[in-house]
C-alpha cells in the first residue's frame, strides 16, 4: 500500500552543522570572521597583508590561510605583522568547517578583534561550504575580466562585500569598471563595491572602514544599548 | 559541485525518516533543487543513484523538480521568479528584493509502501 509523506525540510550537510557551532564559537569569544574567496591570483594575501599593516594599531587579528599546497602565504601574512595558521587541503578545493575548527586551536581567540580566513582561491566551491563568518567578501581583480559576477553567480549572491583589486592596472586590460558594478548590481544591488590597489595602496583606507564598520556592529550587537 | 556529499546527506535524512516508520519500504524520494543552490541536477543525481542502488530499497526513484529564484521586492512586496540573472521586480522596477526560494536543496517528500497498512501509519 503506497503512502507518500510530505517532509519539506531543507538538506542540512554536516558541515551545515559545523558552521553553526563554529558561528557560536566566534560570538562567545566576541571575534569578527570574515572570510575572504576569490580566484586563484586575485589579490587575497595582498589584502591582508596590506590589513595586517594598515589595521595594526586598530586592531588584534589573525589569520587562517588555506591552500592546496606550501605556507607561501602564511609566512607572507605572518612577516606583515598578522599571525596566521596555514591549511594544506592536499586536492581540496576549499576550506570546509571541520579544517577551520581544527585550526582555530593555534589562536586564542578571545584576545582577537578580528579573525580572516582566506579561502583557497576559487569561486565555486567554496561559496557553498559556510564557515560560520559573519561576513563574506569576494576579491576581483581587474586583470581576469569585468565578467566574473555572472560567471560566479552565487559567489557574489553569498558575499557580504565586494573588492575590486588591481585598479592601478586597469588601464592595461579591457576592464571596464561599470560593467562590473553593472552585473554586481544585477545580482545583488545591495552589494558594495571597494576599489582598490594592493600594489599602490590606493583605496585601502574603503577596505580598512568596512572592516571597522564590521567590527563596530559586531560589538554594537554583543552589546546592544551600549552606544 | 560536491553533489555526493550532498547526496550522502540527502542519504542520513531519508534513512532517519525511514527508520521511525519500521515496515516501510522506499518507492520514490522527490528533492527540489533550486536554481540558485549551487547544486547540479545531473550530478546529484548519479549520486544518488549510486546510493539508491546499493540500498535494501534499489528500485526506489529518485526525483528532482527545479525550482526557479523566487524573490519578494522590497519596495512593493511583490513576489515574482526570474530564470535570468534579472533580479528587477516587474510590477515596480525595483532592484531591492530578497530571495524566498530557489535557493536550497530540499527533501520535498518520500513515497513509502507497506504490505501492511494497519499497524504502521506513516
Amino acid at each position: 500500500m503506497p503512502k507518500r509523506i510530505r517532509l519539506d525540510k531543507a538538506i542540512v550537510t554536516a558541515n551545515d552543522r559545523l558552521a553553526a557551532e563554529l558561528a557560536d564559537t566566534y560570538d562567545q569569544a566576541g571575534v569578527l570572521v570574515v572570510n575572504l574567496m576569490s580566484s586563484p591570483g586575485a589579490g587575497k594575501t595582498s589584502l591582508l597583508e596590506a590589513t595586517a599593516r594598515g589595521l595594526a594599531d586598530r586592531f588584534r587579528m589573525a589569520c587562517i590561510d588555506g591552500d592546496l599546497a606550501t605556507d607561501r602565504d602564511a609566512q607572507r601574512i605572518q612577516r606583515a605583522g598578522m599571525p596566521c595558521t596555514q591549511i594544506n587541503t592536499g586536492g581540496g578545493c576549499h576550506l570546509n568547517g571541520k579544517q577551520v575548527r581544527d585550526a582555530l586551536d593555534a589562536h586564542r581567540l578571545d584576545r582577537l578583534d578580528i579573525l580572516f580566513i582566506e579561502n583557497v582561491g576559487n569561486l565555486v566551491c567554496p561559496a557553498v561550504f559556510d564557515l560560520g563568518e559573519h561576513r563574506r567578501v569576494v576579491v576581483s581583480s581587474t586583470p581576469e575580466g569585468d565578467d566574473k559576477p555572472i560567471k560566479y553567480p552565487v559567489a557574489f549572491r553569498m558575499a557580504d562585500g565586494v573588492v575590486l583589486n588591481k585598479m592601478d592596472m586597469v588601464d592595461a586590460t579591457d576592464f571596464s569598471v561599470e560593467a562590473f558594478r553593472g552585473y554586481v548590481a544585477d545580482i545583488k544591488p545591495s552589494l558594495s563595491i571597494i576599489e582598490v590597489s594592493c600594489k599602490t595602496g590606493d583605496g585601502l583606507v574603503g577596505w580598512f572602514q568596512w572592516v571597522a564598520e564590521a567590527r563596530d556592529a559586531l560589538s554594537r550587537k554583543a552589546a546592544p544599548g551600549a552606544e | 559541485m560536491h553533489e555526493v556529499s550532498l547526496a550522502q546527506a540527502v542519504w542520513r535524512q531519508v534513512k532517519a525518516e525511514l527508520a521511525g516508520r519500521p515496515g516501510y519500504r522506499l518507492r520514490a524520494i522527490d528533492l527540489v533543487v533550486g536554481a540558485f543552490s549551487g547544486v547540479d541536477p545531473e550530478s546529484l543525481e548519479f549520486a544518488m543513484g549510486l546510493l539508491v542502488g546499493e540500498s535494501d530499497w534499489p528500485d526506489a526513484a529518485v526525483r528532482l523538480r527545479p525550482e526557479p529564484l523566487a524573490l519578494v521586492c522590497n519596495d512593493c512586496g511583490q513576489e515574482f521568479t526570474t530564470e535570468t540573472l534579472d533580479l528587477t521586480c516587474p510590477t515596480c522596477g525595483s532592484t531591492d528584493a530578497d530571495p524566498v526560494r530557489g535557493t536550497d536543496l530540499r527533501l520535498e517528500s518520500l513515497e513509502l509502501e507497506t504490505d501492511d497498512a494497519e499497524t504502521h501509519p506513516a
